[in-house]
């Protein structure tokens, strides 16, 4: 049953246009911002900039493909993730306001095998997100590469992997977190909105003001979600860039330990959705 | 059973297709909805779930489809607990105004939910035109007017070929021409051993689609029986000036339970035998007697006595 739900699920969520559209305003976003932009202000700097020479030519520098996998793992988190976040809101919250939770479930798989196919349909559509968040940026500093006639070095096959793996992770956590607020408040709008807030600024904000009262705190920091999937990505290595969305991460932890709490966090999540699902009236 | 059936499900459902006992459901704020509902519904039958609005039939459709849980109270449904999937294995279902994924074809709907339940896509092809929803199959949902709505939410109730057919008010928000042509399609449905569900406020249309019919009255069930014995045979009509006096002659002679009063016309519980003796009690008090005849109750009298609906329902 749950792989009948899962091949119902996939159905469903490939011929959403919607999602297509938002898989397509990230990777603009992703190339748009990341590479055009940063390429433009490195290469005719402002007059206003007249001395920041040395970090516009570092943040150049992580343009061509050396640098590939860390500059496209450096943003995931923030502002290329948020699309995952409202991939997964739009999901499940569509589904409450279409008043098509009822027609799936008095089909037969049931409630938890649907909620299972919603989370592995999920999980695909991310990796399709991260896949082509890298191939996107690949191709992006390749040609800027071309353009300064600079060497093509690129990473090793293996921080490939590394890298799509990552992105995975921390583009399908957001999804999950997404689906999970979604399922919560049985809508889309409410979703998105605490989603946004609590990605981009409710856990920074929180451990900026508390890390500074100690120790304890930033042990505690180490167990939340968006704190460890900068840890994760600052295991790439930091990247020189205007744009990059810096997360406060006042003491690190290993790329282990993230990818081991955000793993907890996406299971966490999906065992409350599905409890909330298999409970829920619905009228 | 048929190769489909043998696909989607195990086992074969009990005779009684529904059972319930004592079902019970309170919402929040107190509000009793259904209170100890005793209900059995036989296999081939055409069951009609009457009440007026608020009488509590959705909340016992929602209740046999495992949409909701109830308070208290138990019921079995095509042999397995509501929302299992030993039930959901026999059970269409179409629970209020059928809700479909808007920026899909009706076509794709229905393999989306043929996959759901691992059927074949050529099964999707037999129940749309079995609802006569080839033509506009391939148009997004979106587009749809209600009463496709409402052929693609019976089409949907019907993939499964389900022993039994659970459909919430099938004719809401159609047009007389298209109440007409669901009803021959229910009727055609509910032929052979497929059991049928239907709720409605129609009387007219359980009327002429139902072999038997429970009536329900603020959340429980305060009738049941074949349209005759609904009906409880035949009465006395009586037309008469002034109504206030007549009513109060005939209600002083056979007792104010078995009096009715609707359009202007008595209806009387009573022996055919006594219509003389009625009629003369009438003149005899100064009642003007303008008609006199034996009549059959309808239905509608009869939910309107059960349910003490006065205006429409």
């Amino acid at each position: 049953m749950i792989i009948a739900a899962v091949r119902a699920e996939w159905f469903k969520l490939v011929r959403r246009r919607a999602l297509w559209v938002t898989i397509g305003l990230m990777l603009v976003l992703a190339v748009g911002i990341e590479y055009l932009l940063v390429y433009v202000v490195a290469t005719h700097p402002p007059a206003r900039a007249a001395g920041a020479g040395v970090a516009l030519a570092a943040a150049k520098n992580a343009l061509y493909p050396a640098s590939v996998i860390k500059k496209s793992v450096a943003n995931v988190s923030s502002l290329i993730g948020i699309f995952a976040l409202i991939v997964g809101v739009l999901a499940q919250g569509s589904e409450y306001s279409w008043g098509t939770v009822k027609t799936a479930w008095v089909q037969l798989p049931g409630r938890i095998s649907i909620v299972v196919g919603q989370l592995t349909s999920l999980a695909i559509l991310s990796l399709v997100m991260a896949l082509a968040l890298i191939a996107v940026d690949s191709l992006a500093s390749f040609l800027i590469g071309t353009l300064d006639s600079q060497s093509s070095t690129w990473p090793s096959a293996l921080d490939f992997l590394k890298g799509i793996g990552a992105a995975w992770l921390i583009l399908y956590f957001l999804a999950v977190l997404g689906f999970g607020l979604a399922t919560l408040f049985k809508q889309s709008a409410m979703a998105i909105g605490l989603g946004l807030a609590y990605v981009l600024v409710i856990e920074n904000l929180v451990f900026s003001l508390l890390g500074n009262l100690g120790d304890p705190w930033n042990q505690i920091q180490q167990w939340f979600p968006i704190s460890n999937a900068g840890y994760l990505q600052d295991s790439f290595g930091k990247v020189n860039s205007a744009v990059t969305v810096t997360i406060k991460s006042a003491a690190p932890a290993s790329a282990t330990h993230a990818v081991i709490v955000l793993g907890l966090w996406v299971i966490g999540i999906a065992v409350v959705s599905a409890g909330v699902v298999r409970v829920r009236d619905v009228n | 059973m048929s190769t489909l059936q043998a696909t989607v499900a195990p086992s074969e459902p009990t005779q009684n297709l529904v059972e319930t006992r004592g079902l019970a459901k309170k919402y929040g704020a107190g509000v009793l909805a259904l209170q100890g509902l005793n209900l059995t519904i036989h296999r081939g039958e055409v069951y009609g779930l009457l009440g007026p609005n608020g009488a509590g039939k959705t909340t016992t459709l929602r209740l046999l489809t495992g949409l909701i849980k109830p308070s208290s109270g138990s019921a079995t449904v095509a042999g397995g607990s509501p929302g299992s999937g030993q039930s959901l294995a026999h059970v269409g279902a179409m629970v209020e105004t059928p809700a479909f994924w808007p920026y899909l074809s009706g076509r794709d709907n229905l393999r989306l939910l043929a996959r759901y339940c691992r059927l074949p896509d050529r099964r999707v092809a037999t129940v749309l035109a079995e609802v006569a929803m080839t033509e506009p199959a391939d148009r997004a949902v979106g587009t749809y007017s209600t009463g496709m709505k409402q052929r693609l939410g019976v089409a949907a109730a019907l993939l499964k070929d389900p022993a039994l057919l659970i459909l919430d008010e099938p004719t809401n928000g159609l047009d007389p021409q298209g109440i007409v042509e669901f009803r021959d399609l229910i009727k055609n449905i509910g032929q052979g051993e497929r059991t049928v569900l239907l709720s409605s406020h129609l009387l007219s249309e359980v009327e002429q689609i139902c072999t038997r019919v429970g009536v329900i009255r603020r959340g429980a069930l305060v009738a049941e029986g074949t349209i005759d014995e609904i009906r409880g045979g035949s009465q006395l009509m009586i037309r008469a000036q002034p109504v206030d006096l007549a009513r109060r002659v005939l209600e002083e002679a056979v007792g104010a339970e078995n009096v009715t009063l609707r359009d202007g016309a008595f209806g009387l519980k009573v022996d055919m035998g006594q219509t003389a003796s009625i009629a003369k009690l009438l003149v005899t008090a100064g009642v003007d007697l303008t008609e006199l005849r034996p009549g059959e109750r309808s239905l509608e009298d009869v939910f309107m006595e059960l349910t003490g609906t006065e205006g429409g329902l």
